[in-house]
């Protein structure tokens, strides 16, 4: 049985707006999957809809078994959830709310009290947690969700942008504490902006534009799609006819960009010495040679056009931004 | 003339902003209204007190109460927007811009004075559709409107003051009670002769009470230039000494950076 | 799910605990819900403090026959400001931490309203003890134990319809709409004068007002002696009301998340 099973799932928020316009995806018990899409592409809405927050207005979802429509108290069982603000109530402490959210659960007082200990140690939060989370940094107030929300020791998990605003310090310890918990065999849910995040923590990728998947595989295949890896070449002397013959050889060369010839390399980095090796015994002279990996913007440019947020701007086949830099 | 310019633009933009937030419109109008419905009806015979002055019955009586207590939330609610302003950064803004600084309380000023028209022309309806009559017609409806601006403006100066020494939208918001303490201690909803003690004493040397008492006149009685002028005199003595307290707050708020 | 009723109060025990943090963690956090009653309460009573010379008033204190209505006016705001604290962990997002939690729909409303009925006794005995100093009638005990069931139940009404209407409207910017209307309801009915003094569309509209038998049970002690035939339809009233309301806050919280 999947972890998450959906099934067209759609949101409406008015005759114009459809957040959600008509969503398929499964992952599997023990995945880590993960939405990827700018700024209002609908990941908060499908996240809301998965955690029984928002009703759908078309298709189906099941959540560890539970259709969410029609068995929402058995999902919410099932299921923890720490949402896009991180949202705590600034006069509790650390500790009070994780035990809040082990009552809400229906834990008994004393079991509730022994996780939240293991909980705030978890999360290195030990320390502060008998401080108010109104004193509490982004970092700690995420960690603090992150561990809440395990409380009942969850089989799915739904972060919505677990790390937005922090710092790569505090977003390393949140990707870690991640894969922690998909090793002990947690299913992770999770939605970002980052590329990196997607592809550093996802064992599968939906990448996901004004509300609708528009790619998924995992993010090597994702990568794969959009080309292979290439080889960005700049000759000391400006472009000699006779280096297409000797390139050719290596894999297909594509039209030449500011200068720089581009050549496909199924193999990657591991092509550089031997066409280094080629050029110098044809007597052509190389400034520069770079091999650049497809990266998940670049299948979300494929994709849909658009660059994700924190990728360079422009399209990188007009070429005039580039030359300037 | 830019100084007038600045000024009407800044006015513009606090009526805009209290019409458009109806959490603070609503107060404004809605409390009174209820008061004075539930009042002129629950006490309604208080009108047959021995030393009730003569009226055609106590919602006439209570109309000028209703207007200058709106009147009063109106310059408190001016307050509160003036210290979000200034906890939002905007005032600081107009501070560092070249106009001169009178403008800025002006600006408010000319809002809170629009709010206080709307007020009177809202309970000049009320009192037309459920009856009341005011005795002398529609040039004592005119002088009705002139001194409730006029009171709105002064109390606008009072909780613009306010504003501006403490900055705090939750300091002024928490003087609210305090337009009520104010209210029940003059003689905007009774009599003077037939509040009970301390009230009594207190209402009658109450600059409040001249204000209420001079909107009321052209309602239940002929023209009392007296009752006008007093009414007058109380409204610039608030005005005023909002006014110098406006500008003490001004320059200790320049003073402390 | 293996949730017992053990759980369920023991969620509730633990969002009324919240609530109260915000009382005993937030200085000063009580004194408007004691100020506004006890302005008006001893406003009214200056003000309109005549009134009882006139004839057929039930009472020569008008203080006696004031406070009643200055306790459930505390009650109904305490039950207010229970909705807008709602608004506001709505707009938070607080909120979806109890709806994405397994926790029954109605045990979250509970926890709203006894938080409500038990933050009413603050502001209701503070206007009583400053009505008993300024020469109120003591209701004697069980005309005190009547009014304070009152101002509970009104605190449950309030907080049920200031739910209702944070529910609705997701922002504390509907206040306005919560304090308003509880302040009405309470006004509206026998509150500044015995109902046969009543005059216009008041006289109508109290007659009809369920919240006329809540003011009148409540001031049972304070004006004269208490009856059942005084007491018992301010109780069908609270049970009525918290009912009705209750149901449709209960709607608007499964509309919110269903
Ligand atoms: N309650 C709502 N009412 C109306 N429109 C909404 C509502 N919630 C979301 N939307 C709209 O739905 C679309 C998707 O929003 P959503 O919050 O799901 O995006 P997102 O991918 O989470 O974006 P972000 O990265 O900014 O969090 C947006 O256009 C948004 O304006
Ligand atoms: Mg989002």
């Amino acid at each position: 049985m999947p972890a998450i099973e959906v099934s067209n799932l759609q949101r409406a928020f008015s005759a114009e707006v459809l957040a959600v316009a008509g969503i398929d995806l499964e992952v599997a018990e023990g995945e880590i999957y993960a939405f990827l899409g700018p700024n209002g592409a609908g990941k908060t809405t499908t996240v809301r809809m998965l955690t029984t927050l928002l009703r759908p207005t078309g298709g189906t979802a099941r959540v560890a078994g539970f259709d969410v429509v029609d068995e929402p108290a058995a999902v919410r069982s099932a299921i923890g959830v720490a949402l896009q603000e991180a949202a705590l109530d600034p006069l509790m402490t650390g500790r009070e709310l994780i035990r809040m959210q082990a009552t809400l659960h229906g834990i008994a007082r004393d079991e509730g009290r022994r996780r939240a200990d293991d909980l705030l140690r978890r999360v290195g939060l030990t320390e502060a947690g008998d401080r108010r989370v109104g004193t509490y940094s982004g970092g700690m107030k995420r960690r603090l969700d992150l561990a809440s929300s395990l409380v009942h020791e969850p089989r799915v998990l739904f972060l919505d942008e677990p790390t937005t605003g922090l710092d790569p310090v505090s977003r390393k310890s949140i990707w870690e504490e991640v894969e922690a918990l998909n090793r002990e065999g947690t299913t992770v849910f999770l939605t970002t902006q980052y590329l990196e995040e997607a592809d550093q923590l996802a064992d599968r990728v939906g990448i996901i534009a004004k509300g609708r998947i528009v790619a998924e595989d995992t993010p090597t295949a994702l990568k794969t799609q959009v080309g292979k890896p290439r080889m960005e070449i700049v000759l000391a002397k400006g472009e000699r006819s006779d280096c297409v013959d000797v390139l050719g050889g290596f894999g297909e060369l594509l039209p030449p960009k500011d200068g720089k010839l581009m050549l496909e390399v199924a193999e990657g980095a591991a092509a550089i010495a031997p066409v280094v090796r080629a050029l110098d015994e044809a007597g052509i002279v190389v400034e520069s040679l770079d091999v650049v990996e497809p990266t998940l913007d670049d299948v979300f440019v494929d994709k849909t056009g658009q660059h994700l947020e924190g990728a360079e701007p422009g399209e990188p086949d007009t070429g005039e931004e580039a030359a300037a830099g | 003339m830019r100084t007038f310019a600045v000024v009407v633009e800044l006015g513009r933009r606090s009526v805009r902003q209290t019409f458009r937030r109806p959490q603070l419109m609503a107060p404004l109008l809605i409390i009174p209204t209820l008061l004075l419905a539930v009042q002129s009806a629950g006490a309604g015979r208080a009108v047959d007190l021995p030393g009730f002055p003569p009226v055609e019955s106590f919602f006439d009586f209570l109309l000028a109460g209703a207007m200058v207590q709106a009147a009063l939330l109106a310059g408190n609610s001016g307050g509160i927007a003036m210290a979000i302003d200034i906890e939002m950064g905007f005032t600081d803004r107009l501070l560092a811009a070249p106009i001169p600084r009178f403008a800025i309380v002006a600006g408010r000023l000319a809002g809170t004075a629009a709010v206080g028209a709307v007020i009177a022309v809202w309970f000049l309806a009320i009192g037309v559709v459920f009856g009341a009559t005011i005795e002398e017609g529609v040039l004592g409806a005119l002088v009705m409107i002139v001194l409730v601006m006029l009171a709105a403006l002064a109390f606008g100066t009072l909780g613009a003051a306010l504003a501006l020494r403490t900055g705090s939208a939750s300091v002024v918001q928490g003087t609210f009670p305090l337009v009520f303490v104010i209210l029940f201690l003059s003689t905007a909803f009774f009599p003077d002769d037939l509040l009970l003690e301390p009230a009594q004493t207190i209402a009658q040397v109450n600059p409040l009470s001249f204000v209420v008492t001079a909107v009321r006149d052209p309602v239940i009685s002929e023209w009392s230039m007296g009752e006008l002028a007093a009414g007058l005199a109380a409204t610039l003595l608030i005005g005023a000494v909002g006014l110098w307290l406006c500008s003490a707050a001004l320059k200790r708020r320049l003073r402390m950076g | 799910m293996d949730r017992g009723l053990d759980s369920d109060i023991e969620t509730i025990r633990a969002l009324v605990r919240r609530s109260a943090n915000e009382l005993i963690r937030v200085p000063g956090a009580a004194v408007p819900g004691v100020l506004a009653p006890t302005i008006f309460f001893l406003g009214l009573t200056a003000v309109f403090g005549s009134l009882t010379l006139l004839p057929g008033f039930t009472t020569d204190s008008y203080a006696s026959f004031m406070i009643p209505v200055s306790m459930l006016q505390g009650a109904g705001f305490t039950g207010a400001a229970m909705g807008v604290n709602l608004a506001r962990d709505i707009e938070l997002g607080l909120f979806d931490r109890f709806l994405a939690s397994p926790a029954p729909r109605w045990v979250l409303l509970t926890g709203l309203v006894i938080s409500a009925a038990i933050r009413s006794i603050i502001p209701s005995t503070a206007v009583f003890v400053i009505a008993l100093a300024v020469g109120a009638h003591f209701p004697g005990p069980l005309g005190l134990l009547i009014a304070y069931v009152c101002v509970m139940g009104t605190a449950t009404i309030a907080a049920c319809w200031s739910a209702i209407i944070a529910l609705k409207f997701k922002t504390q910017s509907a206040s306005p709409l919560m304090q308003t209307v509880m302040l009405a309801a309470v006004l509206c009915t026998t509150a500044y004068a015995p109902q046969e003094l009543l005059t216009g569309w008041l006289a109508t509209v109290a007659e009809y007002n369920p919240f006329t038998q809540v003011v009148d049970a409540t001031r049972q002690g304070f004006v004269g002696g208490v009856s059942w035939d005084g007491t018992w339809p301010a109780i069908v009233v609270i049970l009525a009301l918290t009912a009705l309301l209750g149901a449709f806050a209960l709607r608007g919280m499964r509309r919110t998340a269903y």
